[in-house]
């Protein structure tokens, strides 16, 4: 998030979009609902009819996978109006005519025809977001996980910087993230393109700097993402270490998948349960659990806080990362001598500079939020407030693409996928926790009334649901928070395996899938 | 049963309640919590006040969902495949020794970038980190990877 979580009570105007905060981030939504209640507006844009969209004051109903008609129709009216914030476009931005001259080819009366979002709302939308002095957007998975995901970010991006809404408070583009330590994660450098704290692998100094630190030669291209990975199991990739993920569950495409770690000739999970992925891996290695581990955790506004072992862990399980250096230890790789997760947090600041400036009793308060550049830096809540990091921001010239399926007469139903309040992921935790238990025992296939009927289903019924690439059993809610046309189910129940429909594409750049467009046929059961 | 109200008015030092500082453990808001633990049981969640990012708030899954810690499901051993095809009970000897050589045997056989790595969006960073240095020192390639693409 480029903006403190404390900004979600300091915005006039805020622009959610797929986003079901409620639901997903709930704290972040009580922030919101506090400046709502003094009187800020809030426009939501969702193809369901979810909680977040009752307490709108304006509600743009999209169909799933036309977010760039909308935001480029937005755009459009925003130059129309002359809402631009022109001070702010001269000084920080490049490429803004070219992109004017773009947009400018469509209208609001193109976009609906496309999002079936009413061209009259469209324009409110755009009037209420560029006429605002603060506004913020905020949006998490609903933007990221389709084929033009891409693309969905980069037009969200071109909307707050032609009205200026960056580098302030109450401002901001705001990714919400869906896991505890999935910022952590990217930050350590758990990722094919960049060494711990973003540094591109590609770049030669960086890469002589890890040489040294890490005492060998490292390649000077890019690894592959997990999706590639997957991909070529068995013919390419041959071994894999994966910890704390239900890969089998959590990702597109489970017949894909399965067949993935299959091929594979050497997989070892790290999990605090035998979790469908475990029970595939020919070495199970139990960790230590939430409760009973101490580290750290960077959040989704970058704050890096401290968790605390308060319960003595069972068995022999072990901490995750105790388990690593006995592992790379066993295989002599070198510098991987540590007796707490203090020499290992304080190792990875000592390499990425966002880090630089804390140390691990320095984070024992929670206070600091990177980039924090150098000892005696105060953290940075809000980024871009001075400036960009690399210069001058660039408008994108978007155009706009179908999803990767599209309804037919086969596939004529869209399916769009998310998370539920009560359950969390691929219900590992969630589906342990008693009271869960009994809020949501089973998944169900959530059908508008008049598709209920139409398709011959019964609230509470079974259905089967079926997709190019499998086909499930669930059961079905009758209920007018789906819209007519679409359906949706969550990815939480192994019972009730949805990812066995998903996985109809990728986004080119990221590899992230389009979990949120799977066209599918419904039939009763 | 112990309500909410009840647990604040506990008097702590004397019930053998222990307080410890920590963060949730679900989404990415990351709301600070005090687990509330007897006996080396935990026996409760309650929202810091002072949390930067919650305020003493906090949601269903954070408040209530934490008894999968103790479920009886919990792996406790080791676990390697034999040779009838099934998981079985072993020391961590055996397992990191199994684990070891088996990547060694895949990197001598289809070389080093036959080994990938996932890393975890839900343990602490401190993993993490030695994830990525797991597959960089020990490979040289950049075949890593954490759960944020699905």
């Amino acid at each position: 998030m480029s903006n403190p979580l404390s900004d979600l009570e300091k915005a006039d105007v805020y622009f959610c979009i797929g986003t079901n905060m409620t639901e997903c981030h709930p704290v972040a939504a009580t922030r919101m609902k506090k400046a709502l209640a003094r009187g800020s507006k809030l426009i939501v844009a969702d193809p369901r009819y979810i909680k977040l969209a009752e307490m709108a004051d304006l509600y743009l109903p999209l169909r799933v996978g036309t977010d760039v008609p909308l935001l480029l129709a937005m755009a459009h009216v925003i130059v129309r109006e002359n809402l631009i914030d022109h001070k702010f476009v001269e000084e920080r931005t490049t490429g803004v005519d070219e992109y004017i001259e773009h947009v400018k080819k469509f209208t609001p009366e193109w976009a609906s025809e496309i999002t079936g979002v009413p061209a009259k709302d469209i324009e409110k939308a755009a009037i209420l977001y560029g006429a605002a002095d603060k506004a913020s957007i905020y949006y998490t998975l609903g933007i990221t996980e389709h084929i033009c995901g891409v693309d969905n970010v980069q037009s969200l991006s071109n909307l707050a910087l032609l009205t200026g809404h960056l580098g302030r408070e109450g401002c901001g583009i705001n990714p919400m993230r869906g896991q505890n330590n999935i910022q952590g994660a990217g930050d350590a450098g758990a990722a094919p393109n960049v060494y711990p704290g973003y540094q591109a692998v590609t770049k030669p100094e960086i890469r002589e700097k890890f040489e040294k630190l890490y005492g060998r030669e490292l390649d000077p291209e890019r690894g592959i993402t997990k999706v590639t990975a997957l991909e070529t199991s068995g013919n390419g990739i041959h071994a894999m270490l994966i910890d704390g993920e239900n890969t089998l569950v959590s990702d597109p495409d489970r017949v894909h998948s399965e067949h993935a770690l299959n091929s594979l000739d050497h997989l070892v999970v790290i999990d605090i349960f035998l979790t469908e992925t475990a029970a595939m891996a020919d070495v199970v290695l139990p960790a230590t659990s939430w409760g009973e581990t101490e580290g750290t955790l960077t959040n989704t506004e970058r704050r890096i806080q401290r968790v605390r072992a308060a319960v003595t862990p069972p068995g022999e399980s072990k901490p995750d990362w105790e388990i690593l250096t006995m592992l790379a230890n066993a295989m002599s790789i070198p510098g991987f001598e540590y007796d707490s997760p203090k020499e290992i947090f304080n190792e990875m600041c000592s390499v990425a500079p966002i880090y630089a400036g804390v140390d691990w009793d320095m984070v024992d308060g929670g206070q600091y939020q990177w980039p924090i550049p150098y000892k005696g830096h105060p953290g940075t809540p809000r980024l871009h407030e001075d400036g960009f990091t690399n210069g001058k921001a660039v408008f994108k010239v978007i155009g706009f693409r179908d999803p990767a399926e599209t309804v037919d007469e086969t596939y004529p139903v869209w399916l769009t996928t998310g998370r539920r309040l009560q359950s969390y992921h691929t219900h590992t935790q969630t589906g342990r926790a008693s009271g869960i238990e009994y809020l949501v025992p089973e998944e169900y296939l959530e059908v508008h009334p008049d598709n209920v009927k139409k398709w011959g289903l019964k609230d509470g019924g079974w259905a089967k649901v079926v997709s190019r690439r499998g086909e499930i059993k669930i059961k079905v809610k009758s209920t007018s928070r789906s819209p007519r046309g679409t359906v949706f189910a969550s990815f939480s129940f192994a019972e009730t395996p949805v990812n066995i429909l998903t996985g109809s594409g990728y986004d080119p750049n990221t590899h992230t899938a389009e979990m949120k467009v799977t066209v599918v046929r419904v039939e009763p059961l | 049963m112990v309500t909410m109200q009840g647990l604040r008015e506990l008097p702590l030092v004397d019930s053998g309640v222990k307080k410890t500082r920590s963060v949730c453990g679900y989404c990415g808001v990351g709301c600070a919590v005090d687990i509330l633990s007897k006996d080396d049981h935990i026996i409760g969640i309650q929202p810091a006040m002072d949390g930067p990012a919650n305020l003493g708030a906090l949601c269903v899954k954070g408040q209530f969902a934490y008894d999968y810690v103790h479920h009886p499901d919990r792996l406790t051993k080791p676990l390697v495949r034999r040779e009838d095809g099934k998981l079985h009970e072993t020391t961590w000897e055996e397992a990191i020794q199994v684990a070891a050589d088996g990547f060694r045997n895949v990197s001598q056989k289809y070389g080093r970038e036959a080994i990938y790595g996932v890393a975890s969006g839900r343990t602490p960073t401190e993993a993490d980190y030695l994830m990525q240095k797991f597959i960089r020192a020990g490979f040289g390639t950049h075949n890593i990877d954490n759960c944020s693409r699905a």
